[in-house]
């Protein structure tokens, strides 16, 4: 999951992710499709700013994909936060609940 | 995964231990993502509130706290409320 800067709009954002979807494939991952819950509210501030594009993705990790992702993933301005968490083999891919949208 | 140990009675009527929902539900992962299920499990502070209070198995106490602290770092849920 990363959380991308409100500045951007939403192609931006996609460019954004397609770029670590490179990464991914680059490094001999596999990149699922990202799951964009779009612009919500930050429950808290993060660098004086209140909304953020969330966006998911699933993947596979080659060798070097983790090590790769993370450093590029922390210099890039405009991923405000970001987790990698290893899901567990029974992770069920179920609907997610309903981004809470953000008029901004 | 059972339902919680029968408390001893403490000078009344025996406390009935209620199961914990993850396991009614048959809950595998405790998502991070869910933040509206996890909210059931913090204070209006924003505190992790107690197993006592839950009343979820340790497993799954666990599982939710480690889970409410991924979601606090992604600002899904608050550190603290109302400062």
């Amino acid at each position: 999951m990363l959380i991308v800067i409100p500045e951007l709009d939403e192609e931006q954002v996609g460019n954004t992710v397609g770029r670590f979807r490179t990464i991914i494939e680059r490094t001999g991952g596999e990149a699922g499709e990202p799951n964009h819950w779009g612009r919500r509210k930050l429950a808290y501030e993060i660098d004086h700013r209140t909304d953020g594009f969330y966006v998911i993705m699933e993947f596979t990790a080659g060798e070097r994909t983790l090590v790769e992702l993370k450093r590029i993933l922390r210099v890039s301005d405009d991923v405000l936060r970001h987790t990698i968490v290893k899901l567990p083999p029974s992770y069920a891919h179920k609907p997610l609940p309903e981004p809470e949208e953000v008029t901004a | 995964m059972g339902k919680r140990r029968e408390k001893p009675p403490r000078g009344g009527r025996p406390v009935k231990s209620k199961p914990c929902v993850f396991c009614k539900e048959d809950v595998a992962y405790v998502d991070y993502k869910d933040y509206n299920v996890l909210r059931r499990f913090v204070s209006d502070r924003g505190k992790i509130r107690a197993r006592r209070v839950t009343s979820l198995c340790p497993q799954h106490q666990r599982e939710a706290a480690t889970s409410i602290k991924r979601a606090r770092e992604m600002a899904l849920l608050p550190y603290v409320v109302g400062r």
